[in-house]
């Protein structure tokens, strides 16, 4: 489990510290707050201990700066500048960190500082998934073979999810929670998912479709399900989903949110970043009291014109509340189109 | 000109040529309503138009939510409440409006304005709804009036910030 992460003049931030709920974390915030950078940091933390690549190599590939400058995740300012990026987990009760630091004219990952517990950080492995916004499953034949033959433009979260949802089955049958999830998603894109020659299809009783075919949403449930059956989402396993709402429907979301709070119960620690209203109430309304859900929202602060952010665990507490407040804008536009300059 | 305590609040109409509580229950005030007709909290006189404010301050807006995800008999009791809710509004507004015409004081364009305590997206639904169903501007082409100019939805840090003018506070 990811306890914090701590960022200083790294790709966005100036300086920032969160502290991560062990169960689900939501980040909110508009465009450009760093929300899908905080999750991509944590996540790269996260796969090198079963990948046993190099934190700043795993960054770097992760970001895909430009001609794989690991110097350019610096934060940018005209003179000279160093940065770092600090994640900390708990391992035999005790707390380890593990900290990437370069400055802006590092150009390679071997130049790069990796510092604190870092053999300690490796030797306990931790399973791990990142859904990007695009799906990828429909893409997966060849994709991997493409990705490690060639030098081609993708960051490498997309052939690492696909590389994930190809991992063969746990040995063993499933237990009766993931067995509950499972058949949860089934009922929700009424089918299983089959692989067959690095091609993935929905089959039900019509018979086999191939993800090609598929509504993009039910194939981030079918990625959902693939992890869940091939044991890469246990307990203690992390979940990093970016914007999940992407096309799904929001009557998909209830489940897709009831199965993540269910994940969470099991051990699952998630991240995700939405833009979403419904998504947001889905998780009010479906918590429990013992869930353990923090809301993270992302803000540029008016002073300083940094990145900042306010935690709460009660979702009413949310702000700034970007998502709201995307609604009120529409009431300021009516109340200036309809009554011009009254009350001001 | 300053309002207190009305459902809890206290305005401020710093612009105002006059402002009184509409559904006035002191006979021994000249305001007193005095009418079987339902009635707006507030009536506001400005230069070039009137305000028309109701207040409702929900300890539960989850009751009223549209906007959230829900099924079955959850909906159906929501979307009751809501319903009811808008109902409530629209009526308040047309017996005020009525009452207003009695006096002959609708010589201005009336904006109504309804202060309630739920967030954006669900105040956005409901004056939407409120919107065609008072309704705003003119409803026919035979209508040589409006019966209202323009209807808003807001809660006290959308109000507060849209009207900067006629500050509003929750008394504690």
């Amino acid at each position: 489990m990811l306890d914090k992460i701590k960022f200083e003049r790294f790709t966005a931030f100036e300086k920032l510290e969160i502290s991560f709920s062990q169960g689900i974390n939501i980040f909110v915030g508009k465009n450009g707050t760093g929300k899908t950078h905080i999750l991509k940091a944590a996540y790269a933390a996260c796969d090198i201990t079963k990948s046993k690549e190099g934190f700043a190599e795993k960054i770097n590939n992760v970001f895909y700066p430009s001609g794989k400058q690991i110097g350019r995740l610096v934060k940018r300012s005209s003179t000279s500048n160093k940065g770092y990026v600090e994640l900390t987990r708990t391992s035999d009760n005790k707390p380890i960190s593990i900290r990437l630091s370069m400055s802006n004219h590092t150009t390679k990952p071997d130049k790069a500082t990796v510092s604190g517990a870092t053999k300690l950080w490796v030797d306990s492995p931790m399973e791990t998934a990142y859904i990007p916004v695009k799906d990828m499953m429909a893409n997966a034949p060849g994709f991997r073979s493409l990705y490690e033959e060639r030098e081609i433009h993708f960051e490498e979260i997309y052939v690492d999810i696909i590389r994930k949802s190809f991992l063969p089955l746990l040995k063993g049958p499933a237990d009766k929670q993931r067995k509950k999830l499972l058949e949860r998603l089934q009922k929700a894109m009424d089918g299983k998912v089959i692989a067959k020659n690095e091609e993935f299809f929905l089959r039900n009783k019509q018979g086999e479709l191939e993800f090609t075919l598929l509504a993009e949403g039910f194939r981030k449930l079918g990625l959902l399900w693939v992890l869940i059956q091939n044991g890469t989402l246990l307990n203690g396993s992390a979940l990093f989903w970016d914007e999940p709402e992407t096309n799904l429907n929001p009557q998909l979301m209830q489940s897709v949110v009831a199965i993540l709070l269910e994940l969470q119960r099991m051990g699952v620690q998630i991240f995700l970043t939405t833009h979403d209203y419904v998504i947001l109430k889905e998780f009010d309304l479906q918590s429990q009291s013992n869930d353990n859900i923090k809301y993270h929202s992302l803000f540029r602060n008016e002073e300083s014109a940094e990145i900042d952010m306010a935690s709460t665990s009660d979702f009413s507490n949310i702000s700034p509340n970007a998502i709201d407040e995307t609604f009120g804008n529409l009431i300021n536009r009516e109340i200036e189109k309809s009554m011009g300059g009254l009350g001001k | 000109m300053i309002l207190n305590d009305v459902d809890g609040f206290t305005f401020d109409f710093t612009d105002a040529i006059n402002a009184f509580v509409f559904d006035e229950k002191d006979k021994s005030k000249p305001t007193y309503h005095g009418a079987p007709m339902k009635a707006v909290d507030i009536v506001v006189e400005l230069d070039a138009a009137y305000l028309f404010i109701e207040i409702k301050d929900f300890n539960d807006p989850e009751t009223y939510n549209i906007n959230a995800p829900a099924d079955g008999e959850d909906l159906k009791k929501i979307s009751n409440s809501f319903k009811w809710l808008k109902n409530y509004l629209k009526y308040k507004y047309r017996d005020s409006y009525l009452y207003r015409h009695a006096e002959q004081k609708v010589d201005k364009p009336i904006h109504y304005l309804c202060l309630l305590s739920f967030d954006n997206a669900l105040n956005n639904v409901m004056q939407k709804v409120l919107k065609n169903e008072l309704p705003i501007g003119k409803a026919s082409p035979r209508w040589q009036t409006k019966l209202a100019e323009s209807c808003q939805v807001l809660n006290i840090d959308k109000w507060n910030q849209a009207f900067p003018n006629w500050p509003v506070h929750k008394i504690a």
